[in-house]
């Protein structure tokens, strides 16, 4: 049921690894790890958006994935939107100065990359099954 | 003068967020790294000191993955110089038909339409730096 989904956001950082880190996290929690339970928004409509993308975080609870400690998505969320259900930054979970390396094609995921998505997205899941009992 | 800055969108639902970024990770990281470099939208839709202080008045050009023109829009609202803007869509007629992927992966034909974008956006930046005018 629509009304039953999890809202998950992150912030697609552009200039950092940890930002393709964090938006393929939500692609794999898409896929994967929760399909169809799964409710997500290109975050800059939360600004840009004038049909009522605002209100995205009222009508889901919402995690935010941040590619670093800057916290943008959920710094974002909150200020546009609501107080987000759960917050994942992913430099708490591969250390902040890999975070912060170049940002990564997709062409160029390595193992280690993809060990990094596994474990935000682990973690991310952990938090979505704890609000997912609460509802 | 300061590096151009060539910011896509965060579009994460579709496969024309990714056509944007992995167009522009081509332009900043492999064609033109000298000349440009990227930003975190997401930083840019906080409106940070930070990140204001890196785009206000500077030259920018922004791919969109659709009419919602996020990435423009939000780039101007921080006060960057948007002097040329596109969106993946805009490219697409000689590519009807093709398959180009998801948003966590591009096809064999999603590279090649990323390496046609990534041009385009190369072409701007020579415009730029030769002084042409591009408005
Ligand atoms: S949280 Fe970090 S990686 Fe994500 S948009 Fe902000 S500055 Fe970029
Ligand atoms: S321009 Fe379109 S695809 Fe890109 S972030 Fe905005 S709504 Fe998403």
């Amino acid at each position: 049921m629509i009304n039953n989904k999890i809202g998950i956001i992150s912030c697609s950082g552009e200039e950092c690894l940890g930002g393709t880190i964090s938006r393929l996290a939500v692609r794999k929690m898409m896929e994967e790890l929760k399909p169809g339970m799964v409710s997500t928004l290109c975050l800059p409509l939360f600004i840009a958006g004038d049909g009522g993308e605002r209100e995205f975080a009222e009508k889901y609870p919402t995690i935010a994935i941040d590619g670093c400690s800057k916290c943008c998505a959920k710094r974002a969320i909150e200020k546009y939107s609501n107080q987000v259900a759960g917050s994942v930054d992913v430099a708490k979970i591969i250390g902040e100065a890999k975070a912060l390396e170049k940002p990564l094609s997709t062409r160029h995921l390595t193992d280690e990359h993809k060990e990094f998505i596994e474990q935000t997205a682990s973690k991310t899941c952990q938090i979505f099954d704890e609000i997912a009992a609460k509802q | 003068m300061s590096k151009i800055k060539v910011i896509p969108c965060s579009g994460i639902g579709k496969v024309f967020g990714l056509l944007a970024r992995e167009s522009v990770l081509m332009v900043t990281e492999e064609k033109c790294p000298n000349d440009t470099e990227t930003l975190c939208l997401a930083h840019v839709v906080t409106g940070d000191d930070e990140v204001v202080a890196k785009i206000n008045g500077e030259t920018c050009i922004t791919m969109d993955g659709c009419a919602k023109y996020c990435a423009k829009k939000s780039v101007e609202e921080t006060g960057g110089v948007v002097v040329k803007s596109h969106k993946v869509p805009d490219f697409m007629k000689a590519h009807r038909g093709e398959e180009h992927g998801t948003g966590t992966a591009l096809t064999e034909d999603g590279w090649k339409y990323a390496e046609e974008l990534a041009e385009i956006l190369a072409d701007d930046v020579k415009e730029i730096k030769s002084g042409g005018n591009v408005l």
